[in-house]
């Protein structure tokens, strides 16, 4: 087992990058190795070391055997997990854009924020969030269909606009609130609201499923009413309680599942 | 400039016969010359292949739609992301590079010459801009003819000589090479909602077809002579049961007497894959190759090129605007659509040719059966239609294919495609095999001969010393068991050599120079153009949103001209 821990002691103006700087590719690294390297901040490189104080502890056979701690606000630190395969981050403090984007497996856990991006096009592993995290989470990259598609995602506090865009697998825990559009043009996968919705939660979304504890602001017309179930059973987990069910989003001939807490939302029943 | 002796390449030299042949090439000032001084530079390419560098007769590389596909695809923008080095910028895009990146990555294939294939007139300003921005390939741009509103009623009343002298007129005001003709009526009839599906359907209003627009255009551009025949989309690309269209399409001008010595034919049939289909509907297609292939191959007037699938996610991009909505329609994806005023319009739509779908699996068979069965590679040419069937890149990789039955056969056996590709098409019957001269022939002469070059495709004395050498040993190497060595040399060139200046040395770009742009100057006609003006500017000036003044392309748009002066007629 090797701990890697890296403490923050100047945080910059501008984000530095830390997708080389994953388990499967530093197992091997020693102190030194990680004293030489020059992180990449905006079009140039600086000194690790400018950043941070280094520590390495034990060894590593390969990266599943890696254990990475980032100490301190990683709030300018961006890419942090990106594209890893196996290990563990913990990153205690806030996280920049990106975290967990693109990730394969292994494990994220960030103890505090985590900005927009957080999880997209995950295909594997697990990333969670202890705080909030913001717009498009578990989505695609701009411009793309294909976003989030296995993995899991648990974020305790709230999140932002679009969460899980074109996710076509995996699974999105919310604990807190969630802004508009939770699921836009999904098509697999299972995203579970504690909280509360803003509004519009599957918009244009083909399949799937999305369940939603709290209460919901405004549903979107593109879906239909279809029944009220007790204690369902979604994706093979068991959820307590009445739920109201449609489905949707009938604009673009979508057979997704929105199932809405009926003791929250009275309302609609 | 320097001297320079390329000693001990084996020459695949097809327009000067010479197919093999262990030779050393010279070149000096940037010309291929017969002997140089004893001074001269030696570049040992003992045992590698030598040919002219190529040349892509057909490609979407610069101008208003491949801008509007980056702004739209930034997923296709982050694929291919190469650092700067010493000599390049940074690279980034795969079905549609940046615009550096476009020019290196032809460089390292070893081509030094690329048609633009579709220029909208009112666009063609930004084109050249987008021209000067990819270094290190020539770039010939065809305006668009085919749904022009003065053209379409000049043909309808059947005023060939004002389309002469509009076509005269318009390539120097765009700057551009030939005509470019794409689904004759059926884009402007999709300002109306609607396509025409075959060269008889008439269009909305201007109450004309295919057929008396392509025969115009055709009877124009030999009226004038120009140096490229008329470069033609047929109608109905893409749509099952499309081949007789096709078919017709190149018969129609099949009467129309050819003027220009510089080339073989009166038509130039593009991305004839797309065209090929037999059958009523996806359900029942078939391949239709056979057919074209015949069609081609009894008739000398017509070339073409093939608009080969590579199996590749892509960026489809045409000015058949309404075959662009068919193809969202199909598959979901995202959809740009542009009208450009009285000209033309264009669509974009992204693109998963998946070999485990049928239809992609269909598409590949039929290209490679019509390289199979076109008999003479003078009358076809390697294109992708880039990158509408699959980017640029893949060229190499479409060479393996035809010089390897082997890896066709292991394709189709292993199901890297699809059943259809076999049961739907001949291909699985077919064990032509291409060789040297004629990938040569195919990949650069064949393109040069068509475009009426004088310049390039030749390794003869006088001409461009555009070489390029790729590091294999046709006497040691057997292309049918070895693809994958096939494919890396051609992606890689040793050396590719422009103007006399070495740009790629073993697969890296060394050296970066500005492109030229190769435009048509027609001379001889300047009474009927004045004539046609006049005729033109009210319509002009009432329809179009821009002054005259500011729709022509100065010169200092094309900073780096090579102009082919033709006198009218002759």
């Amino acid at each position: 087992m090797k701990t890697i821990t890296l403490t923050v002691k100047k945080k910059s103006q501008i984000a530095l990058e830390f997708d080389e700087l994953i388990p499967d590719k530093v197992f091997t690294w020693e102190k030194a190795d990680f004293e030489n390297y020059q992180v990449p901040v905006g079009n140039r490189r600086f000194p690790l070391t400018d950043y941070f104080d280094i520590e390495v502890e034990g060894t590593a056979e390969g990266p599943e055997e890696v254990k990475m701690i980032l100490e301190g606000d990683c709030g300018r630190v961006k890419y942090i997990g990106s594209k890893m395969e196996a290990g563990e981050i913990i990153v205690n403090g806030n996280a920049d854009l990106h975290c967990g984007a693109e990730m394969k497996g292994g494990k994220i856990t960030v103890n505090g924020n985590a900005e927009s991006y957080a999880g997209r096009e995950m295909e594997g592993g697990e990333l969670e969030i202890m705080g909030n995290t913001r717009e498009f989470c578990g989505c695609s990259y701009i411009g793309d269909w294909r976003g989030m598609s296995g993995g899991k995602i648990i974020l305790h506090g709230n999140a932002g606009k679009q969460l899980g865009e074109c996710l076509s697998g995996g699974e999105i825990y919310v604990g807190g609130d969630c802004d508009i559009l939770a699921g836009i043009h999904m098509n697999k996968g299972f995203i579970q609201i504690d909280g509360d919705v803003t509004r519009w939660p599957g918009g244009q979304m083909k399949n799937g499923n999305i369940l939603i504890k709290g209460k919901l602001g405004i549903l979107l017309e593109g879906f239909v009413y279809d029944s009220i179930v007790v204690d369902p059973e979604i994706d093979g987990k068991s959820f307590s309680g009445k739920y109201i069910k449609y489905n949707g989003d009938i604009a673009v001939n979508g057979k997704g599942n929105l199932y809405l807490n009926a003791e929250k939302n009275r309302e609609y029943l | 400039m320097m001297e320079y002796i390329l000693k001990n390449g084996i020459v695949y030299d097809p327009a000067n016969n010479i197919a093999g042949e262990k030779k050393d090439v010279m070149f000096k000032d940037g010309k291929i010359v017969d002997n140089v001084s004893s001074d001269a530079k030696v570049l040992d390419v003992t045992d590698k292949i030598v040919m002219p560098a190529g040349i892509d007769p057909h490609a979407h590389v610069a101008g208003p739609k491949l801008v509007v596909g980056r702004i739209y695809r930034p997923e296709d923008s982050r694929k291919g992301v190469t650092s700067k080095t010493d000599v390049c910028r940074s690279e980034s895009g795969f079905s549609i590079p940046s615009c550096p990146a476009t020019g290196y990555r032809y460089s390292r294939m070893g081509y030094g010459t690329v048609t633009e294939a579709a220029m909208p007139p009112l666009e063609a300003k930004h084109t050249h801009e987008e021209i000067t921005a990819i270094p290190n390939i020539d770039i010939a741009p065809l305006p668009l003819f085919g749904n022009n509103w003065f053209v379409l009623q000049w043909a309808k009343e059947g005023k060939i000589d004002e389309i002469a002298a509009f076509v005269a007129s318009w390539l120097r005001i765009t700057k551009g090479y030939g005509i470019k003709i794409v689904n004759p009526c059926g884009t402007e009839a999709w300002g109306w909602g609607g396509n025409v599906h075959g060269i008889d359907d008439p269009v909305p209003f201007f109450d004309v077809t295919a057929r008396e627009v392509v025969r115009a255009l055709a009877q124009a551009n030999e009226m004038l002579g120009l140096p490229h025949s008329i470069h033609i989309h047929p109608n109905d690309l893409g749509h099952p049961g499309n081949y007789p269209t096709t078919v017709n399409t190149l018969d129609c001008v099949k009467d129309i007497e050819k003027s220009s010595g510089l080339r073989n034919q009166t038509v130039h049939l593009t991305h004839a894959q797309f065209h090929s289909y037999a059958g009523t509907s996806w359900r029942d297609v078939e391949s239709g190759a056979k057919e074209v292939a015949d069609y081609i191959n009894k008739n000398k007037h017509v070339t073409c090129d093939i608009g080969q699938i590579t199996l590749d996610e892509t960026t489809t991009m045409t000015a058949d605007g309404p075959m662009e909505f068919d193809l969202h329609q199909l598959n979901g994806l995202k959809w740009a659509n542009k009208d450009i005023e009285l000209e033309t319009g264009s669509g974009i739509v992204p693109f998963i040719y998946s070999g485990r779908a049928p239809v992609p699996s269909f598409q590949w068979g039929v290209g490679l059966e019509l390289f199979m069965r076109i008999k003479d590679p003078w009358q076809v040419c390697l294109t992708t239609d880039h990158p509408n069937a699959g980017p640029f890149i893949r060229y190499p990789r479409i060479i393996s294919w035809l010089m390897s039955a082997e890896r066709r056969q292991e394709m189709m056996d292993n199901l890297e495609v699809r059943v259809w590709s076999y049961k739907r098409t001949g291909l699985g019957t077919l064990d032509r095999e291409y060789d040297f001269n004629e990938i040569a022939t195919i990949t650069r002469a064949s393109a040069a001969k068509i475009y009426g070059y004088q310049d390039r495709g030749e390794l003869t004395p006088g001409y461009n010393a555009d070489i390029a050498v790729y590091d294999l040993n046709p006497n040691t190497i057997d292309p049918s068991k070895e693809p994958a060595a096939i494919e890396k040399a051609f992606g890689n060139a040793m050396y590719t050599i422009k103007d006399g200046q070495i740009l790629v040395k073993d697969g890296e770009v060394v050296k970066v120079v500005p492109s030229h742009t190769l435009w048509t100057n027609v001379q001889g006609f300047e009474e009927q153009e004045k004539a046609v003006m006049e005729e033109v500017m009210p319509r002009f000036r009432r329809y179009y949103t821009v002054k005259f003044e500011n729709y022509q392309v100065q010169d200092h748009f094309t900073p780096n001209p090579i102009v082919t002066d033709v006198q009218a007629g002759k």
